[in-house]
């Protein structure tokens, strides 16, 4: 279904091999900043007196694809929200390709257009897919391309159907949302993100709305993304096989904070913590 | 009390006129109060909280003053401040006015219920708040409001009736105004019923569709 052409189109990633070293524990070197694609740095987020997040420090490289895993609750969700600017962080900063999504190098806070730019480099597909559900898909897909892009109709259109091939739903360009089953929704949710060639994707929970059969069909599509195309890849979920095939690395999360990273293997054959130990076991037994 | 058909005939195109009076009224109070109102609701949404409590205020006084109240104090008292208008306008606007305010409520209603998620989405795909307005926000609000906004619709026809106080020659006005001259009350009421009942009918045939779609 998917293709090394296909993906490599999606946008002007800078190759996973050139990106800068990181250290084993995933914090970076702030010479390098530039280099990540996203960076936290002693980063809190608080709703009310519940803190979400505790000086959180992750930073991602261009091209890598990371998964955060944990329990519910434990922070994952809001890392992303915060990446895609629809959370403000109570504490710390958080850069996009080495611009503040919070405030700028002076402290002074960000603009609406340094706010749009920002937004312009990241893509995210939500667990509830979000589909505009008086649209078509074809209508969903080129609203962002013709008002964001300022894409021609045409061009625009062309892009939707390169993108629906891609997603092996071409012949649902005239559906509504409504008439589509869950999985070809969340499809329809990634090539709608995937259509503005972001540079960073934000992927949340996006099989945990559909069974089993249909979370099926939407991985196979992540699988060929993470394999084939450069973009970076943030992704939240409860599929740990899933989160093993794609991962370049693994962060797990707890209460807020960051317990335990490293490779895939690392993580799901001989974890350091006893948390991620327990977490695992409690998931894979599931 | 007996019916006479010569009459009823007589006194008909006297009521169509108030017909065509009363299709006019509707049709333009209508585009008033669902345009109007929609403004209202985006206003009141997008407003600070001083912005939130003017609107609230007017549409308050709106909804809590009868449109009967409100004519003759646009009729006759503006005047009195150097604003003199036609009855007609007068009556077209207030009523616009008046249903503006029951509408805002019902698209704020439907804007309520808009998921947070799609906002959430139009951030993502870094949509400009017109381009959210315009493309998700208003088409859902209408999409979910056209339902109560066609029985608005039919109630702002029915209440064309209080327009007959300034003169204008609604149906109800023409009836009135027949059944004075002639002192016959049975045939020109009896019509007036039979005529708004009817033009009733394609209301309540858009009503029922809806509820066929939406239930």
């Amino acid at each position: 279904m998917l293709s090394a052409v296909e993906f490599s189109r999606s946008g002007p990633f800078v190759p996973a091999a050139a990106a800068a070293p990181m250290e084993a524990d995933g914090s970076a070197n702030r010479s390098q900043q530039a280099m990540w694609s996203i960076e936290f740095e002693k980063v809190s987020k608080s709703f009310g007196a519940h803190r979400v997040l505790v000086d959180l420090d992750l930073h991602v490289r261009p091209g890598e694809k990371v998964t955060l895993i944990g329990p519910s609750g434990s922070g994952k969700t809001t890392v992303l929200r915060l990446a895609m600017t629809l959370e403000k962080p109570t504490g710390g900063d958080i850069r996009v390709f080495g611009e503040s999504i919070v405030f700028d190098a002076a402290g002074k806070p960000i603009s609406g257009s340094q706010e749009a730019r920002i937004r312009r480099r990241c893509g995210m597909v939500f667990q509830q897919f979000n589909l505009f559900p008086h649209l078509t898909v074809l209508q969903n897909l080129i609203l962002a391309p013709t008002t964001v892009l300022r894409q021609s109709r045409e061009q625009a259109e062309k892009s939707a159907f390169e993108y629906l091939r891609i997603v092996g739903l071409e012949n649902k360009v005239h559906a509504y949302p409504a008439q589509l089953s869950g999985g070809q929704q969340q499809r329809i949710a990634i090539a709608r993100a995937l259509i503005l060639r972001p540079e960073i994707l934000l992927l949340d929970e996006i099989t945990s709305a559909l069974d089993p059969e249909l979370a099926g069909e939407v991985l196979d599509v992540v699988r060929g993304l993470a394999q084939e195309s450069k973009v970076t890849l943030l992704i939240v979920t409860h599929e740990m096989r899933f989160a093993r095939d794609v991962s370049d690395r693994i962060v797990v999360f707890d209460a807020g904070r960051i317990i335990e990273q490293g490779s895939p293997e690392k993580i799901f054959t001989n974890p350091e913590s006893e948390r991620t130990r327990a977490f695992l076991r409690s998931i894979l037994n599931h | 009390m007996t019916w006479d058909w010569s009459f009823a005939l007589k006194i008909l195109p006297d009521l169509m006129a108030g017909v065509f009076y009363t299709v006019l009224v509707t049709l333009a109070s209508s585009a008033i109060a669902l345009t109007g109102g929609l403004l209202l609701a985006i206003l009141e949404s997008v407003s600070t909280a001083f912005g939130r409590a003017f609107v609230r205020f007017w549409l308050e006084l709106a909804r809590g003053v009868p449109a009967l109240v409100l004519l003759y104090f646009a009729f006759y008292v503006l005047p009195e401040a150097g604003i003199t208008l036609p009855a007609m306008p007068i009556g077209i606007a207030v009523l616009g006015i008046v249903y503006a305010a029951y509408s805002s409520e019902v698209y704020r209603g439907s804007l309520i219920t808009i998921p947070v998620e799609l906002r959430d989405a139009c951030v993502a795909l870094n949509l400009s708040p017109y381009v959210t307005w315009q493309r998700v926000l208003v088409p859902l609000m209408i999409k979910r409001s056209l339902p109560v906004l066609v029985n608005y619709v039919l109630g702002l026809f029915r209440e064309t009736t209080v327009l007959f106080a300034l003169g204008i020659p609604v149906l109800m006005g023409q009836a009135i105004v027949v059944a004075d001259q002639s002192f016959r009350y049975l045939e020109p009421f009896t019509l007036a019923s039979v005529i708004y009942l009817g033009m009733n009918l394609p209301f309540l045939f858009l009503l029922s569709r809806f509820k066929v779609k939406y239930a």
